[in-house]
C-alpha cells in the first residue's frame, strides 16, 4: 500500500510517498504566497518521484498549516507524526527534539512510538530556526559556514535567551566590542543560547536515551554538537531530518487506510 | 458614599445577571441551576448596592475570607477576585481592568485578578466599601493587596493572619486572630456578633459540604453529568455565600439535576470520550469555547482535586468561631495553593484518578499564581504511578492576551490525540 503524508511548516512543505520497503518519493519546498499551490507543487513533486498519482493514496497533513488546506480532510497533530516518523527511523529512541523554522518541540514515545509526553516552545522566536537565520544575516555568514566556525570556539559568549529581539541587541554589542568577540565564540553562544532553551524542555519531560534530532535547524552540525556536548551523549541523526514528520503523517495515513476509519 | 459611576456599573452587572437568568429560564423551561445561580449573583449585588441606602456596612473582602462572620453580623460581603473574575467572564471587561491596575505599576507579572481587582477599586467600578477586610489565604498576592485597596478606596482595613499547618497551637492562633476581627467589626458596625446565627450558619456549612461531596460521588458516574461551566458555578456558591441559604438552595438544584442526569444514563458532553482531572482553574474568559470544544471532543472534566474535593472532617456548631477556623484548613484550594501540598494531597490525587477512571489530566498553570505551578512536577510524576498523563497549559484566568483560543484548541486536540492513540 501506498501513502501520502504532508507537513506544512511556517518555511516549507515536505512530502513523503510511502510504501513496505520505505519512502519512494520525497519533496520540500519553500513556502509560496499561495499555500494551496505551493503544497500543489509540493505534492506533485513527490507522486511523480514515486510514479504515482495524487488521486489514489490517502493523504495525511500535518503541520502549523495543515488545517489551512481544505482538499486533505485528515489531518493528524505534528506531535504524533513525529513520534511515528522517528519510531519507523530509529525504534530506539525514545525522545525527539524537533528543532523547526518557528517552533522547537521535544517529544518523549514509548517502545510502541506512541506519544507519551511533550513540549514546546513557541511563546520567541528565540530558540528556532527562524532566530538562527536570523542571527546568520547578522553575523554576515552562511547558516553553514556559521556551523563550521562555531566548532572552532575556544568559549562561547554570553547571550541571553528570553527574546529574540534582546538576543540581537547583544551579539550586535559583542561584534563591536574593543576588541570584539570573536566570531566563533559569539556563534556558539547563540548555538548555547538556544540549546539552553531546548534543554530546559528535554528535562521538563524527562531525558531519556536515544533522543533523535529532527526538523531543519538539525541540519545545522553546530548546533546540534553543542546540544550532544550539554546532553552528554550523541544523538541520532536522520538523513533528511525536515521531513520525519511527513514521513510520520504517511504512516498515520496508512494506519488509518488499514483501519479503515476516516480520522 | 456610592458613586454614580460605581452605580451605573454594578447595575449593568444587575442587568447582566438578571437577563441571564431570565434567558436561561426560557431555554430550560422553568429553570435550571443555573437560572438559579444567575439569579443569587443578580441578589447577591444588589445587596451590594443597596447596603449604604440600607444602612448597612458594606465590606470588601478577598478571595478565602471567612464571610460567615460578616453575614452572622449583618454586614454586606463584596468578594473582590470574584467581583473582578465574574467581570471578565460576563462583561469582557477585562482589558479596562488591567489596564487600570497597569497604570497604578502593577506589573503584567502579578496575579491579574489582583491587577483588576486595583483597577476595578481605581475605576470607582463598584460601590466604596465602608472596610477592606483581607488575609493571607490563598497566597501572597492576597496578603499584600489590602493596603492598596485601603488606600484606594479611603477605608480602614483589617488583615487576618491565617497559619501555614493545621496544629493545636496554630488553630488557638487562628481563633484569636478571628476573635480580633470580630472586636474589629463589632467597633466599625455598631452591631453585636449574633453568635446563634453564626451557629445556624456553621451548621448549615456541614450541609453545604455534604453536597459538595454527594455531586463529587455523582461526577463518578460514566457518563458524568457536569460541565464545565458547571464548574465554575460549583466553586463561586462558596466561595460568595457560605453557610447561606442560597449556597444550599442552588448545591441542592444542581445535585438534584445530576442525579436526574445519572439515572438517565445522560452526560455533559453527547458522546463521552475523554474523563480529565482539571488541576486549577481554566481561563475564565475560554469557558464558553471550552464547553465547545469538549463538546466536540467527548471530553469531560470529572474531578478537580485542588478545587472542588473537600478535605474529610465535619464542622461543630455549638463551636462557631472553632468551625470557622477549622472550614478553612478544609478547603480544597488549600491543597495547592497554600502551605505544604502534603502526602495527603496527592494520595486523593491518585485515589481521584482510580475512582473517577480519569484518562488524563490537564494543569492550568496560571501564570499569576506561579507558586502554585511549584507543585506541577511532583503531581505530574503522581500521576505518571496511576498511568495518567498529564498536559500543562501556561495561561492566565483573567488576561486574554496570554492565550488564544487557537492555541488552547491545538494543545488540547494534541493531547486528546494522545490518549486516543495510548
Amino acid at each position: 500500500m501506498q501513502t501520502l503524508g504532508i507537513d506544512i511548516g511556517s518555511l516549507n512543505i515536505k512530502a513523503v510517498v510511502l510504501d513496505e520497503e520505505g519512502p519512494i518519493g520525497t519533496s520540500i519546498m519553500p513556502l509560496g504566497d499561495e499555500v494551496g499551490d505551493s503544497v500543489h507543487a509540493a505534492l506533485e513533486k513527490a507522486t511523480t518521484e514515486a510514479g504515482l498519482s495524487l488521486d489514489s493514496l490517502p493523504v495525511v497533513a500535518t503541520g502549523v498549516g495543515a488545517k489551512t488546506i481544505s482538499f486533505v480532510p485528515q489531518q493528524k497533530s505534528i506531535t504524533t507524526c513525529l513520534a511515528r516518523g522517528i519510531q519507523y527511523l530509529f525504534p530506539s529512541a525514545r525522545m525527539a527534539i524537533d528543532m523547526g523554522a518557528e517552533s522547537t518541540t521535544v517529544i518523549k514515545l514509548n517502545e510502541r512510538g506512541r506519544l507519551t509526553d511533550w513540549a514546546n516552545h513557541d511563546k520567541c522566536a528565540s530558540g528556532t530556526g527562524l532566530f538562527l537565520q536570523q542571527m546568520a544575516k547578522l553575523m554576515g555568514l552562511p547558516l553553514d559556514e556559521m556551523a563550521r566556525l562555531s566548532l572552532q570556539a575556544r568559549a562561547r559568549a554570553d547571550i541571553t535567551n528570553t527574546c529574540a529581539v534582546f538576543a540581537e541587541s547583544e551579539v550586535i554589542s559583542h561584534v563591536h566590542r574593543d576588541p570584539p568577540t570573536p566570531k566563533e565564540d559569539i556563534i556558539a553562544g547563540i548555538y548555547y543560547s538556544v540549546v539552553s532553551r531546548i534543554m530546559s524542555m528535554c528535562k521538563r519531560v524527562g531525558i531519556t536515551r536515544e533522543v533523535a534530532v529532527t526538523g531543519g535547524a538539525a541540519l545545522n552540525d553546530g548546533l546540534v554538537n553543542i546540544l550532544e556536548q550539554e546532553l552528554g551523549f550523541e544523538v541520532l541523526k536522520p538523513a533528511s531530518p525536515q521531513i520525519v514528520a511527513a514521513l510520520g503523517a504517511a504512516i498515520v495515513a496508512r494506519e488509518n487506510s488499514e483501519k479503515g476509519t476516516k480520522k | 458614599m456610592t458613586t454614580a459611576e460605581s452605580r451605573s456599573e454594578i447595575d449593568i452587572l444587575i442587568r447582566t445577571y438578571r437577563l441571564l437568568a431570565r434567558m436561561n429560564r426560557a431555554q430550560n423551561k422553568g429553570g435550571s441551576s443555573h437560572t438559579l445561580y444567575f439569579q443569587l449573583l443578580a441578589d447577591y449585588y444588589t445587596r451590594v448596592r443597596n447596603a449604604h441606602e440600607e444602612g448597612k456596612l458594606l465590606a470588601a473582602h478577598t478571595v478565602f475570607f471567612p464571610t460567615e462572620v460578616l453575614y452572622a453580623m449583618d454586614i454586606v460581603p463584596m468578594h473582590t477576585e470574584m467581583t473582578t473574575w465574574l467581570s471578565a467572564l460576563f462583561l469582557r471587561e477585562q482589558a479596562g481592568l488591567l489596564a487600570k491596575g497597569a497604570e497604578l505599576g502593577l506589573a503584567p507579572e502579578i496575579c491579574s485578578p489582583h491587577r483588576g481587582v486595583a483597577g476595578i477599586f481605581a475605576l470607582n467600578a463598584i460601590p466604596r466599601p465602608d472596610i477592606i477586610l483581607w488575609s493571607n489565604l490563598i497566597c501572597d498576592n492576597t496578603a499584600k493587596s489590602g493596603e492598596l485597596m485601603m488606600e484606594l478606596s479611603d477605608s480602614p482595613g483589617f488583615f487576618l493572619d491565617n497559619p501555614f499547618q493545621n496544629s493545636s497551637g496554630e488553630m488557638d492562633y487562628l481563633v484569636g486572630e478571628l476573635e480580633d476581627m470580630v472586636h474589629f467589626l463589632e467597633e466599625r458596625s455598631g452591631r453585636k456578633m449574633d453568635w446563634d446565627r453564626l451557629s445556624e450558619m456553621v451548621a448549615r456549612t456541614n450541609d453545604e459540604i455534604d453536597l459538595y461531596r454527594e455531586i463529587g460521588e455523582l461526577r463518578k458516574a460514566v457518563p458524568s453529568p457536569m460541565s464545565v461551566m458547571d464548574d465554575l458555578e460549583l466553586l463561586s456558591a462558596d466561595y460568595m455565600f457560605p453557610g447561606q441559604p442560597e449556597a444550599i438552595q442552588y448545591l441542592t438544584h444542581l445535585r438534584d439535576e445530576l442525579k436526574g442526569m445519572v439515572q438517565e444514563g445522560k452526560g455533559a458532553v453527547t458522546n463521552e470520550r475523554f474523563r480529565l482531572m482539571t488541576l486549577f482553574i481554566p481561563p475564565m474568559y475560554l469557558m464558553s469555547y471550552l464547553e465547545q470544544l469538549f463538546e466536540e471532543y467527548g471530553a469531560v472534566s470529572v474531578v478537580e482535586p485542588l478545587f472542588t474535593l473537600w478535605s474529610e472532617g465535619w464542622l461543630d456548631p455549638a463551636h462557631p468561631l472553632e468551625s470557622v477556623a477549622k472550614k478553612s484548613f478544609l478547603i480544597p484550594e488549600r491543597r495547592s495553593m497554600y502551605g505544604p501540598l502534603g502526602e495527603q494531597a496527592l494520595q486523593d490525587i491518585i485515589d481521584c484518578a482510580e475512582q473517577y477512571k480519569v484518562d488524563g489530566a490537564i494543569y492550568w498553570a496560571f501564570m499569576g499564581c506561579r507558586h502554585t505551578c511549584a507543585t506541577i512536577k511532583v503531581i505530574k510524576e503522581t500521576l505518571s504511578e496511576v498511568d495518567v498523563p498529564m498536559l500543562t497549559i501556561d495561561c492566565d484566568i483573567v488576561d486574554p492576551t496570554i492565550n488564544s483560543e487557537e492555541e488552547v484548541r491545538e494543545k488540547l486536540e494534541q493531547f486528546f490525540e494522545m490518549l486516543e492513540d495510548r
